[in-house]
């Protein structure tokens, strides 16, 4: 230690140096008040950590390049109704006991109302009391960003003639694209748009995520100037250099490698604000209560979301109570490990679900050897195989429409639509319609994927014994030969939305984007564009649903195997915990969980 | 040599370029980026897969579009000229700004482990080549090979389990923790054995150094179990004092003599101004940040050296005084410091973040741990250990078994067989002449060996959930997502060719024979 | 033409001479002999188990079936000896049939790469000069990518394509430690004089590098081709550990622990097993390459697991 240099303290040079080394020793030394005993209570003291899959890297989920279900859980929390609709923003879209989704109105900061149906036209209004976390008041700057940045006010064209836009979003303009430059009554907090059409899931519109003020910023604006500049401003596509600078700060601005020193970055409007992050698998990000939060205190005041990609890791860490909740990818080891750990699991259906499609291009052309097919398809065992060793109370999905977390909805589809006659397999009936004709049915499936393999097989022997003859097409890399015409049937998996329906013509109208079998039924596309439009009808939307389900299986369109299983598992520390089929996962109802 | 750095440089380059354009074809063409996208019902799918094919170029042919990457790459050897880029991740990240955090613990990882793989490596060779034949070579051999054989996912799947979570259940079980008495006797009869075996000698000193080993080892566990060890550790002035006083001792048999009364002076001035040391900082610990305790290590060497430099004036063996000085004051300070981080290990296991639990699985820190730098090194301390473990034991078996066959291959040299026939002490003739000419080829090793542990951090960085680089490739991978990929082996490519170069270097310096031209 | 085959016939005969000695060496070397026991042992066990292709074996239950599980938690009964895994699927016919996918694989990797490595190195060492340059140049951009990183690579691109290709491809870029070695054992044979002599007499290049040179230098390829082997047999298993080897559904064992992984607290066995068979297998080819060394060179004069280690 420096102080050895004592020993020799008759050289006079060494006792300089000593005393040279003590004042640099001192301007070294933390401020650390003596003891240095910081065990930081206020950081600590109501502490819940949870491991996820994958790594956050934005604050903003709503971009195309950022779209990942962890930066849809910050978007959740802190309120950025951009990315995820959560407490403090207009919506909340979460579960409830029985693990429905719905989407409720949220009027911590603001509230909107249908104004009139015919044009559909809809007012949001903000709270007097409306403030974001770093204090400044909520106005209608910030509706109308984010009016400007989903509606392709400013999409258009570019030189080229390509499609261009200055916001590259994950979800589309669909819906708000429709809309006039809204009325803004500043006095009134309050933002009013009017639709050209119909738009089916106007309530499921956000009017609020990122401050105004912040964006305003990047171009040395107030948040007023910036309204202001949207109204003046043509609209469409012409390589504006202030609209250029909020895109690609909308775009890439909030994108994080590390802990951002931009405290702007971290403005919520939400429950929570974000008070530390460190990136990649391994990495973390904490939340601490947003001080300026108008609704019920929460009862965690610290959240950290820790990044675990591997779930045997996620598992001993919880055993090891370095984190209290996970939720790991659900296999059947994983819950008996976990119960043999002693931990609470809860388990539950996600809203990704495994179907088997039809290409009604080569030997499915003909009607009746899709029926025949379709007779094969074991689903009980497919279920009974891949999903109830990891929820016992799993059930077979029976409509292409709705799932189990649609409630009531889902209950009155299934029990019209008729899928039930494929729960087990006919291999009777399907001899009876292949009349010993042997067709060959290539069967399309990810090979990596274990479950894929596991249902691919069970079909073999089944549609095997009708007298199908099966080719095995099974490639890792399955998904670029969707909607090619080198297989008849494919095995793979959809997402349900859980809430809305503005996806249905993606599907299931003709020539729609994930169309791959080639589908086309006249009265299927009628049905679907007048779901499109539907306000406020939820009686004639279950029997628009009720009755495309009916028809494309009546068309041998293919049948839904099940949904994915998922599960939260946990220590006991937080009581309130719900699952939640959606991908913001077990936070969701975060305001209700207590230690 | 100018003219050979240069030349050795521009053919690095050439390496690296050509292997990088193997990488990027190979790993372009090993699946399709879109996947996930294509198989995805969003509303907007087709726009999605177009603005990742414009982010990432994917319209052109990976041949093309390495050219296109190596330009990014090529405009950062020229400062001002070009843009230096590494090109984008799928996330639109900047590559360049992804790699340093993940170097930081990657580099932490690989460079501790290849350390401690050596230092132990290296020591346990050198005694197994000194116990030819023995016992205890037999049994070191067999557990090298065996350590050859093991993946290292099989040690780590079992590090964890027993490691973390069996030494944590461990800690919260008893009050205080208490190691069973067949474990006592267990550790007790091994310690005994392994020292026996590792001293040798004839038959009454092998049963001297069992007893005493035992009776050692059995008093340290029964203090441990019955100071409640484990969750209040410490040193304190006496055990410091007795700790000091080994090192002391040790420390002059192993760099000079014991017989050499000047070393053995100089070491005891060293371990004294530690031990009043002790006494003395405790306030400034109490403030320390990373820079005092780097200063204070500056010093305690500097401060060692000149102890030793002083003592060594007045008589012969230079060298051995200022190196038995330096090294005690070294360790003892060590110590001084290892007392402090015991001080701060109760206040550590009991804060909330922990829970009594240290031993982490995984991760590189404590998430929402705050603590001064004591708790923070700890926390470290907790999270580091067992992977590092798990990676030093790769190399381990290999720096055994290498440095073992060196020296034997030393020793049949005819210099050392002259230096026996002078009559040098076997000490002088294994740490003078031996070791170092052991070390020659050692350099060479080292080089090739950083890539197997750099290889075998992606192993480990996935056990252990450590965001480093090995994530960075493996995750980037399974996306197919290239630049980050290329900025992965970039550093790793870099890193080898540099490792390479310097042994070159270091191979001249130590041998003479070598001439770099 | 009467005289150049006089000298190879001199050679033959001492070197037939040298090879009962190396064989005797090894013969007498009990761990080595051993350990070849021992590794060809697991394979002939898992082929009577479970069959070899189209063969099959004594064991009746298939590895990818799932049966009803014969005890709780799958744990080991006399119908399943080594336990069953979540699905029920059995664990030793699992097990059987990874240890002939880590042997097949192991196989080819230390083939493929022994061939390549031993043909560009004997080129290299025997022409010199810019061909030598041009060959360890290229090996240069081989080894700057560590085994692990560019077998990862690999791996992604043949896994799905099957065990043959895995392994195949794999051999093709783990051939450089070899070529260095024996470049460096041909660089000094080249110069010996019976290498002269054949070329007096008129042999072609060709036929000196593999008929006269070669021969001498089959020990260290041997060796290194040994130590290659214990290698690929980790590397395999770590790469299908990560994901990138030997697919479902084929089985690995390194796949089989990182599947079951989470499973190792209450259900060990399923971690054991694969464990074992991945160590004992590597463990002999370790010693068996061992024993060869000893056998070809007992002074430990030409050629050492260091020397390999620091040529790679």
């Amino acid at each position: 230690m420096s102080t050895r240099f004592k020993s020799s303290r008759k050289f006079s040079a060494t006792i300089a140096a000593s005393a040279a080394a003590a004042l640099v020793l001192a301007g070294c030394t933390t401020n650390g008040g003596g003891d240095g005993d910081d065990n930081g209570d206020d950081t600590t003291s109501g502490t819940v950590t949870i491991a996820t899959t994958n790594a956050a890297n934005s604050l903003n989920g709503a971009t195309s390049d950022h779209n990942l279900n962890t930066n849809g859980m910050i978007d959740y929390i802190t309120g950025n109704g951009w990315g995820s609709s959560g407490p403090g923003t207009f919506l909340n879209t979460r579960a409830n006991a029985d693990a429905e989704i719905e989407s409720n109105r949220d009027e911590t900061n603001g509230s909107f109302e249908l104004v009139s149906e015919d044009p559909l036209t809809v007012e949001y209004t903000l709270n007097e009391n409306a403030v974001w976390s770093d204090g400044t008041e909520m106005s209608v700057d910030d509706m109308l960003l984010t009016w400007v940045i989903n509606s392709g006010w400013f999409a258009g064209e570019d030189a080229d003639g390509e499609p261009a836009s200055y916001f590259s979003l994950a979800g589309s303009t669909a819906g708000l694209d429709t809309t006039d430059f809204p009325e803004i009554d500043r006095e009134a907090r309050s933002l009013t748009i009017t639709y050209d059409e119909p738009y089916v899931d106007w309530e499921l519109v956000n009017m609020l995520g990122k401050p105004a003020h912040v964006f305003a910023d990047q171009v040395d604006m107030t948040a007023e100037e910036l309204t202001d500049f949207f109204t003046d401003a043509e609209p469409g596509y012409n390589e504006d250099e202030t609209l250029e600078a909020i895109g690609s700060f909308f775009n890439n601005g909030y994108a994080i490698t590390e802990m951002p020193s931009d405290e702007g970055l971290l403005v919520a409007a939400g429950p929570y604000v974000v008070s530390d992050f460190q990136a990649n698998d391994g990495g973390y990000i904490e939340f601490s209560a947003n001080p300026n939060w108008q609704g019920d205190a929460p009862g965690v005041d610290t959240l950290i979301i820790s990044f675990i990609g591997d779930a045997s890791t996620q598992i001993q860490q919880l055993a090891n109570g370095e984190v209290d909740i996970i939720e790991p990818q659900a296999d059947a080891n994983t819950v008996q490990t976990l119960e043999s750990n002693g931990a609470e699991i809860i388990t539950g259906d996600q809203l990704s679900y495994d179907h088997v499609d039809l290409s009604f291009r080569g030997v499915f052309e003909d009607e009746r050897i899709r029926q025949a097919f379709l007779h094969t398809i074991p689903r009980q065992a497919i279920l009974d195989s891949i999903v109830t060793p990891t929820n016992p109370e799993a059930q077979i999905l029976n409509s292409q429409m709705y799932v189990p977390s649609n409630g009531d909805d889902y209950v009155a589809a299934t029990s019209e639509n008729g899928y039930e006659m494929f729960d087990e397999p006919d291999i009777e009936a399907a001899q009876e319609l292949l009349n010993g004709e042997t067709p060959e049915v290539r069967i399309l499936y990810a090979a990596d994927n274990p479950n894929r393999v596991n249902a691919f097989r069970l079909i073999q022997q089944s549609a095997e014994e009708a007298g199908f003859v099966i080719v095995d097409e099974g490639d890792p890399e399955w998904s670029p030969r969707l909607g090619s015409e080198d297989y008849d049937a494919a095995i793979f998996g959809w997402i349900s939305p859980g809430v809305g329906f503005a996806s249905l013509p993606q599907i299931w109208q003709t020539g729609g984007g994930g169309n791959y079998n080639n589908y086309s039924n006249s009265d299927i596309d009628a049905l679907v564009d007048e779901s499109q439009t539907l306000i406020e009808d939820p009686e004639r939307m279950l029997e628009i649903m009720t009755e495309i389900d009916t028809i494309t299986r009546e068309d041998g369109y293919g049948v839904p195997l099940f949904q994915s299983p998922g599960l939260v598992a946990h220590n006991g520390t937080v009581d309130g915990i719900l699952y939640n089929p959606n991908q913001t996962g077990v936070i969701h109802n975060i305001l209700e969980w207590s230690l | 040599m100018f003219a050979y750095i240069t030349r050795r440089i521009l053919v690095s380059i050439l390496t690296i370029v050509a292997a990088s354009f193997l990488m990027y074809t190979l790993t372009a063409v090993s699946g399709d980026p879109l996947e996930e996208l294509r198989a995805s019902n969003a509303i907007n799918k087709e726009e999605l897969i177009q603005r990742r094919i414009d982010l990432l170029n994917l319209d052109i042919p990976p041949v093309l579009r390495w050219f296109h990457w190596l330009g990014g790459v090529g405009g950062c050897l020229v400062p001002f000229a070009f843009e230096c880029t590494l090109g984008n991740s799928v996330e639109g990240f900047s590559v360049a700004q992804l790699l340093p955090p993940a170097m930081a613990s990657t580099v932490r990882l690989v460079t501790v482990a290849t350390v401690l793989a050596i230092i132990l490596g290296v020591a346990v060779g050198m005694i197994t080549a000194l116990r030819q034949n023995s016992a205890f070579d037999i049994s070191i051999t067999f557990l090298s090979f065996f350590l050859y054989s093991l993946p290292s996912f099989l040690i780590a799947v079992l590090l964890k389990e027993f490691g973390a979570i069996g030494f944590n259940n461990f800690i919260a079980r008893g009050d205080p923790p208490q190691i069973g008495l067949f474990w006592v006797i267990a550790i007790t009869l091994l310690s005994a054995i392994v020292w026996a075996m590792l001293l040798g000698g004839d038959a009454r000193k092998r049963i001297i150094t069992f007893v005493s080993a035992g009776v050692a080892t059995a008093g340290a566990l029964i203090y441990i179990n019955v100071t409640d060890f484990f969750r209040v550790p410490h040193l304190g002035p006496v055990l410091l004092f007795l700790l000091i006083g080994l090192t002391v001792v040790g420390m002059t048999a192993l760099t000079a003599n014991l017989k050499n009364r000047r070393a053995l002076l100089a070491a005891g001035i060293a371990g004294a101004v530690a031990y009043i040391c002790y006494f003395a900082l405790q306030g400034l610990f109490n403030v320390s940040s990373m820079w005092t305790l780097m200063i204070l290590a500056v010093g305690a060497i500097a401060g060692s050296m000149l102890i030793g430099w002083i003592v060594s004036l007045f008589g012969p063996d230079k060298g051995q005084v200022i190196r038995a000085a330096t090294f005690t004051g070294f360790f003892a300070s060590s110590f001084v410091v290892l007392d402090r981080f015991m001080q701060a290990w109760p206040a550590y296991i009991n804060h909330p973040r922990i829970n009594g639990r240290p031993m982490a699985t995984a991760q590189a820190s404590t998430t929402g741990y705050t603590a001064d730098i004591w708790g923070t090194g700890l926390d470290q301390l907790m999270h580091f250990l067992l992977p590092t473990i798990s990676l030093t034991l790769i190399s381990f078996a290999f720096y055994t078994r290498f440095a073992r066959a060196g020296l034997l291959e030393v020793f049949n040299q005819d210099y050392i067989r002259t230096a026996r026939a002078k009559g040098l002490s076997e000490h002088t003739i294994v740490m003078r002449h031996a070791f170092r000419n052991m070390l020659i080829p050692l350099t060479t090793i080292i080089a090739a060996d950083v890539g197997t542990l750099l290889g075998g951090a992606l192993i480990t960085e996935r056990v252990f959930a450590i965001a480093g680089m090995g994530r960075m490739f493996d995750v980037g991978l399974q996306k197919l997502d290239l630049n980050p990929i290329m900025g992965y082996f970039l550093v790793i490519a870099i890193l080898a060719i540099a490792f390479n170069f310097i042994a070159d270097l270091m191979y001249a310096v130590l041998d003479p024979r070598v001439r770099v031209k | 033409m009467a005289e150049s085959t006089n000298l190879p016939v001199e050679e033959q005969v001492k070197s037939e001479n040298q090879w009962t000695l190396i064989l005797k060496r090894f013969v007498t070397n009990p761990l080595a002999m051993g350990s070849l026991v021992v590794f060809i042992g697991i394979w002939v066990f898992s082929v009577v188990m479970v069959g070899l292709g189209p063969i099959s074996g004594i064991w009746e239950l298939n590895h990818r079936t799932p049966y009803p599980q014969g005890a709780p938690n799958g744990a080991p009964t006399l119908e399943h000896p080594f336990g069953q895994d979540t699905i029920g699927q059995d664990y030793f016919a699992m097990t059987m049939r990874g240890i002939q996918n880590s042997y097949l694989v192991m196989l080819l990797i230390g083939g493929v790469g022994t061939v390549i490595g031993t043909v560009v190195g004997a080129v290299a060492g025997y022409f010199r000069g810019w061909i030598d340059a041009l060959l360890m140049r290229i090996t240069d951009v081989f080894i700057v990518i560590p085994a692990l990183v560019i077998g990862a690579v690999v791996g992604r691109i043949s896994g799905d394509m099957g065990i043959w290709i895995l392994g195949t491809l794999l051999g093709a870029f783990l051939w450089m430690s070899i070529a260095r070695l024996v470049r460096g054992e041909f660089l000094t044979l080249r110069e010996r004089e019976f290498v002269d002599a054949a070329r007096v007499a008129g042999a072609s290049d060709a036929r000196i590098i593999f008929k006269h040179i070669l021969p001498n230098a089959v020990g260290v390829v041997i060796v290194a081709s040994s130590l290659l082997m214990a290698a690929a047999i980790l590397t395999e298993t770590g790469l299908s550990y990560l994901g990138y080897g030997i697919r479902p559904p084929e089985v690995s064992l390194g796949r089989l622990i990182s599947d079951n992984q989470t499973a190792f607290a209450n259900r060990p066995w399923l971690y054991w097993w694969p464990a074992l068979f991945i160590v004992t297998p590597a463990l002999a080819v370790n010693f068996v390459g061992d024993g060869l060394r000893e056998a070809f060179d007992p002074r430990q004069k030409r050629f050492s697991r260091r020397r390999t280690r620091e040529q790679s």
